[in-house]
């Protein structure tokens, strides 16, 4: 079942000196429960516009948002499924502590004091916050506040999360206990929209990418099967030691490219005769060329840029 | 409704006491003040709105003035500084919608200043032996002047969503203020009254004015009218922030102060 469908959103700014600015054309997303949808883009393209669309904050001049059924523009009960933490914001009162702030949020959200109490202390206990539940935000470090922001976006239970850059500026660890906690947010049956501009992050957490670029969506599709799109069919074999004369000339006459330690084999015809010279040397790998979501993200908003000229 | 009330009663205070230096040092503030109209400096009190030259009158007006003065600039006040923690979204994206959460906020907020303002009283009064007496009929006008408060702060709210910096408005809103709680409507006849009954906050304090002043007992038809007046500028100031709530968002400018 889908949880948000977003369609044909649309938004324009004007400047006061008359300039038109359209920052959003026509993007359409679905997202489903217990799938991350990544919505890459860079600097400046539609992300934050479209997420503030999406959680109400934004009036679109044209287009439907649906957060399971309901459409957050016109019918408050629709931000009951709605949990959001915004990037550059604190999301959080610092003067209060993590569980001051589970209390009051959940009130906000529509909770009951105690309700909220009681999903507050679960909610620190698994974000392995407890210890520094009595201690005011602004004393806690910028991984714990994250995930306190993370815990209070979720003290209501939202069957959609917004999360626009939650592992920016945090440590190794931290980005690591917030990657964990995003999959484990995910398999409860929720649906998260992930904005990041660290690729590495969005290629290992998310189902599916959605890619934006001067306001409009220019690919959408499982992460796996975009990679797939992008990557080669050439072979890669990495060697423990320099290849001698002999066999690098053989090698070269098969049509295989050797550099030092490496060997690059666009016919796969060739891979095993390949093998066959190389025995019984040490490999460290032998891999099917592979591209990362990086390149593909870098390939799309290029090509886009140039056919926009 | 109750429960956001008491959510947002419990986090101002915790917000207040939090940090206990500047705590002491508010409440130090008011209690120097109120303690300096009680031994006769009746300067103390400034601009504030006049209702007689007892000490009662004296301090009953300061008061007022004081918390009018509190929930006037509170929504905008409240804009700003939510902006500036960044959590200005989050009380946006509340199913009790925006409107709902400022007013509540609001007046837990009142309450909070209140209650501080007449325990501080209570305590210098029994200090110095002095007990002010104020008829209790009193708390009638005076809601119907913080009513018409609420719909001038939403108002001043309205503003600072739409213009994002208004501090040097807010310095012209107190000279407003002084002029509407301190001309006296109850004394204009003709069509003079009812301009007096057209604007904001005036009939009540002209009731403030009567009972205190002029130790006049309540006059009902008039407080009909005062409560009347701060309906229809609470009803105005509300219709306003929903108004200026839509446009900001249609311009995608929520936040961003």
């Amino acid at each position: 079942m889908q949880i948000l469908e977003v369609q044909h959103l649309q938004k324009t700014y004007r400047s006061s000196r008359k300039k038109i600015a359209q920052a959003v054309r026509d993007v359409s997303l679905t997202i489903a429960g217990r799938e991350v949808l990544a919505f890459l883009g860079p600097n400046g393209a539609g992300k934050t516009t479209t997420i503030k669309m999406i959680a109400g904050l934004i009036l679109p001049d044209r287009g439907d948002v649906k957060i399971n059924g309901r459409n957050p523009h016109r019918d408050a009960e629709a931000l009951r499924s709605l949990g959001a933490v915004l990037e550059g914001n604190r999301n959080l009162y610092w003067r209060l502590t993590p569980i001051e702030n589970l209390e009051y949020f959940g009130v906000l959200r529509g909770l009951s004091p105690k309700v909220a109490r009681q999903r507050g202390r679960d909610l620190l206990e698994r974000f392995e916050l407890s210890d520094k539940r009595n201690a005011p935000v602004q004393t806690l470090s910028r991984g714990m506040q994250q995930k306190l922001a993370i815990a209070v976006a979720l003290i209501h239970e939202p069957q959609l999360l917004l999360l626009d850059e939650p592992t920016l500026g945090l440590d190794v660890e931290a980005t690591q206990t917030v990657k964990r906690l995003i999959r484990e947010i995910a398999s409860e049956g929720r649906a998260i929209l992930l904005t990041t501009h660290q690729l590495d992050i969005a290629e290992e957490l998310s189902d599916r990418v959605a890619i934006i670029n001067q306001g409009a969506i220019v690919a959408e599709e499982s992460t796996g099967e975009l990679i797939r799109r992008f990557s080669g069919s050439a072979y890669v074999v990495e060697l423990e030691h320099e290849l001698d004369l002999d066999r690098t000339s053989k090698i070269q006459n098969l049509g295989a490219i050797v550099t030092e330690k490496t060997i690059l084999i666009r016919e796969t015809e060739i891979l095993y005769e390949v093998l066959h010279i190389l025995q019984p040397l040490p490999l460290i790998r032998v891999e099917k060329e592979q591209a990362n979501l990086t390149e593909v993200f870098l390939q799309l908003i290029q090509t886009q840029s140039k056919t926009s000229c | 409704m109750l429960k956001l009330f008491l959510a947002e009663v419990k986090r101002s205070w915790i917000q207040f006491i939090r940090y206990p230096a500047e705590a002491i040092g508010g409440i130090f503030i008011i209690s120097a003040l109120f303690y300096g109209l009680f031994l006769g400096a009746s300067y103390v009190a400034g601009s504030s709105i006049k209702l007689g030259d007892r000490l009662d009158s004296i301090i009953v007006g300061y008061m007022l003035w004081t918390l009018v003065t509190f929930v006037l600039f509170d929504i905008a006040g409240t804009l700003q500084n939510e902006a500036q923690t960044g959590t200005l979204e989050q009380l946006f994206i509340s199913p009790f919608g925006a409107p709902r959460v400022f007013l509540t906020r609001a007046i837990a907020n009142l309450m909070i200043q209140f209650v501080l303002i007449t325990t501080i009283l209570l305590i210098i009064m029994s200090l110095t032996g002095r007990w002010l007496s104020f008829p209790p009929t009193l708390i009638f006008p005076l809601i119907t002047v913080i009513l018409g408060a609420y719909g001038l702060s939403f108002a001043i709210g309205s503003l600072a969503l739409l213009l994002k910096r208004i501090q040097q408005l807010l310095g012209i809103f107190q000279f407003a203020l002084l002029f509407l709680l301190s001309v006296p409507t109850e004394s204009w006849t003709g069509s003079s009254k009812i301009v007096g009954l057209l604007l904001p906050m005036t009939a009540g304090a002209g009731l403030l004015r009567d009972m205190m002043a002029r130790q006049q007992p309540l006059n009902l038809p008039q407080l009909g009218l005062a409560l009347l007046n701060g309906c229809v500028y609470f009803g105005l100031g509300l219709a306003l922030f929903r108004f200026a709530e839509r446009e900001t968002k249609r311009r995608g400018r929520l936040g961003g102060y």
